[in-house]
């Protein structure tokens, strides 16, 4: 985890100078703002990283670890099928369709959207 | 971390099954192929567009149909085909070369697979439309793709279609790095992931930088052509540039997006085929941050002769992003150096990445200068250039990646005999279509052009690129054949038919659908090598 942490850190910083050096060279509004606002996004996950996860113990990052130093208790059967993703993809592209076609079309989607959204937090329960 | 272990669904084959399926590996096998059929729609309009272009004043197709036919071949190959496919080969690749189950959030993926399938589909609808299909280009540059010029639905099409393709590879990226952070099996450090499992990770922060950009510029575009909004407009306020501008910071860095995980499978085939670890490990991930990070810089290089940019600013980054650049062509041909080099159909495919990628780099540092640029801007020599770079490169990789994982796919592997005669057409069929464009290029034709006056040497180099086209399609042809002929013949292969290093080649092929039945000990970058020899020492081989 030290790695991934160093690696949103060092970017973040990479685009606060690469912001700067930007404005400061071409004082330029719109492209200021987009490296302004990577590096705001960048920085937030770094943040996020170094406070919430610097103390992650991953089994991954252990040099020596044996595959079952990973093992645990079987917690039961391990779904590979969920119809859930292929509706919501579809309710997202009939929203998108009937924007660009039938407003009606579009309020479907969105409420098929919600039907399948509010599955998607029943299953997860 | 402690992992708690799972049961597993017994295995389906149903149609229903590869629907419902949150299963990687089949999400990855759905990505590829969807991405290969719309390559194949995209290659056949290629195919018009050479056809009109044969000749000149040739009248195959109109001026309006020949611009719907660039707009979708283009849209197609970036949006449909070499980033997705990237994103098709990672989702089956990258839990198996970090020894995880599946990806951390394995609904969100196959939703993401959902969405782009369709996405595709709604853009290519626009075809079937009265007014046809966007014919703004790929770039849809605003004021052209403004109501005013654009009045047909196929463009409000291309918009939506578009936007839900960049929403569906935002979701996928989040997943690639979630998984690659936390997922990795014991002793999967950071520093013993595959290259191509890095190369992802590098891609996905330049899909978190970049993609938003594009989706809002979409948003920005939609709302202007339907809620009376302005936002490109200098009459009322707006920016004439400001679509240049989101476009190119989401566009310049998508180059990268379909080059880096190009370079991933370079860096895992040539070590397995040059019997030796690959040179230099940590600069080619160093240099692949190195490029992601310069190519959030260098977006405006696309807006030199718009006069509104500051054109050395923009050239000094474009030329440094050589350098990380080069660094990783100097490890892979010191990996081959005294190698006990071995040239099955990946490998060749490797090296036709190589050089053709080699060719567009330089043309790329020389567009980098302004004063080429200005020259250069709109021709056929920017066509060539990024013809070699996302072609030849691009394209001679996903060859060498199919072939290379084949095996681990479907169990069986591809003929090497009809392999090698798909890498001779399509290497000489590319070269002849495009490197004739950069002398068209030099000659004043411009791209996007239906037709042109018979003019000095327009019409013979024309003529030549079209029959390379052709020479192209032969090799394509050859490539079906040879997934039909291989896949009839259903030969088994063993789990490592290459002698590789990762850890997918570990498992059986294809996998189990928990990917492995035991994991080897992880001590090196080399696990599967390692596995193969222990008397080595692990470390001994950096």
């Amino acid at each position: 985890m030290k790695t991934g942490v160093t690696l949103f850190i060092s970017s973040a910083v990479f685009s606060i100078v690469i912001a700067v050096a930007y404005w400061l060279i071409a004082h330029e509004p719109v492209g200021t703002f987009l490296l302004g606002f990577m590096a705001f996004a960048l920085s937030f996950v770094a943040g996020y990283m170094i406070v919430a996860e610097r103390d992650a113990d991953l089994v991954g990052d252990e040099k020596e670890a044996a595959p079952d130093d990973a093992a645990g208790e079987v917690l039961g059967t391990y779904s590979i099928h969920s119809p859930l993703p292929f509706w919501a993809g579809l309710a997202l592209a009939v929203i998108c369709l009937g924007l660009v076609v039938a407003p009606t079309l579009a309020a479907l989607g969105t409420i098929a959207m919600l039907a399948v959204g509010a599955l998607f937090v029943v299953q997860s329960r | 971390m402690s992992a708690a272990a799972a049961v597993v669904e017994p295995p389906r084959n149903d149609l229903l099954s590869w629907i419902t399926t949150t299963d990687h590996k089949r999400i990855g096998i759905l990505y590829m192929l969807t991405t290969l059929g719309y390559f194949a729609v995209a290659g056949a309009l290629a195919l018009v567009i050479r056809t009109q272009l044969a000749r000149p004043e040739n009248s195959v197709v109109g001026p309006h149909e020949f611009a719907q036919l660039f707009t979708l071949h283009g849209t197609a190959m970036i949006f449909l085909f070499i980033a997705p496919f990237a994103i098709g080969l990672a989702n089956f690749l990258i839990p198996l070369q970090i020894g995880a189950p599946d990806m951390a959030f394995p609904r969100l993926n196959a939703m993401g697979y959902w969405m782009f399938l369709f996405g595709g589909l709604i853009v290519f609808a626009g075809a079937g439309t009265s007014e046809g299909a966007a014919a703004a280009g790929w770039t849809s540059y605003a004021p052209l793709s403004e109501i005013k010029v654009s009045s047909g639905i196929g463009q409000d099409l291309w918009i939506v279609g578009v936007f839900l393709v960049s929403v569906a590879t935002i979701l996928t990226a989040i997943n690639f790095v979630t998984t690659a952070f936390i997922y990795r099996a014991p002793g999967m450090t950071m520093w013993r992931l595959p290259i191509f499992t890095w190369e992802m990770i590098a891609t996905s922060l330049l899909i978190f930088m970049a993609f938003p950009a594009l989706a809002a510029d979409l948003l920005l575009l939609f709302v202007d052509r339907h809620l009376g909004g302005h936002a490109f407009d200098p009459a009322y306020g707006g920016n004439a540039v400001l679509w240049q501008h989101l476009f190119w910071f989401f566009g310049h860095p998508e180059v990268y997006v379909m080059i880096l995980p190009y370079f991933g499978v370079i860096s895992e085939i040539i070590p397995v085929f040059s019997r030796k670890p690959i040179f230099g490990y940590t600069g080619l991930v160093l240099a692949a941050f190195a490029i992601a990070g310069l190519s959030m810089g260098v977006w405006a290089h696309h807006m030199f002769t718009t006069g509104a940019v500051n054109n050395p600013f923009f050239s000094f980054m474009s030329f440094l992003i050589a350098v990380p650049t080069g660094v990783k062509f100097f490890n892979w041909i010191a990996t081959m150096w005294r190698g006990q080099l071995t040239f099955p159909t990946p490998m060749l495919f490797c090296m036709g990445f190589l050089m053709n990628f080699l060719l567009g780099g330089v043309t790329g540092v020389m567009v980098a200068s302004p004063p080429v640029d200005f020259q250069a801007h709109d021709s056929y020599f920017v066509v060539a250039h990024f013809h070699y770079t996302l072609g030849g490169g691009s394209l001679f990789a996903i060859f060498a990646a199919l072939f290379f994982w084949w095996p681990k796919i479907f169990g069986v592997k591809l003929g090497e005999t009809l392999g090698k005669w798909c890498f001779w057409l399509l290497f000489i069929g590319f070269n002849v279509t495009f490197l004739p464009m950069h002398f068209l290029g030099i000659e004043g034709m411009a791209r996007r052009v239906s037709t042109y006056p018979a003019l000095g040497n327009l019409p013979i180099l024309n003529l030549i690129a079209t029959l390379g086209s052709y020479v192209m399609l032969a090799g394509a042809v050859v490539f079906a054949v040879d997934v039909i002929a291989s896949t009839l013949k259903r030969e088994p292969v063993g789990d490592d038919p290459w002698g590789a290093n990762s850890l997918e080649w570990a498992t059986s092929s294809p996998p189990p659908e928990h990917n492995f039945e035991r994991l080897p000990p992880i001590r090196s970058e080399r696990p599967v090598f390692d596995l193969r020899h222990p008397e080595l020492d692990p470390e001994a081989g950096r």
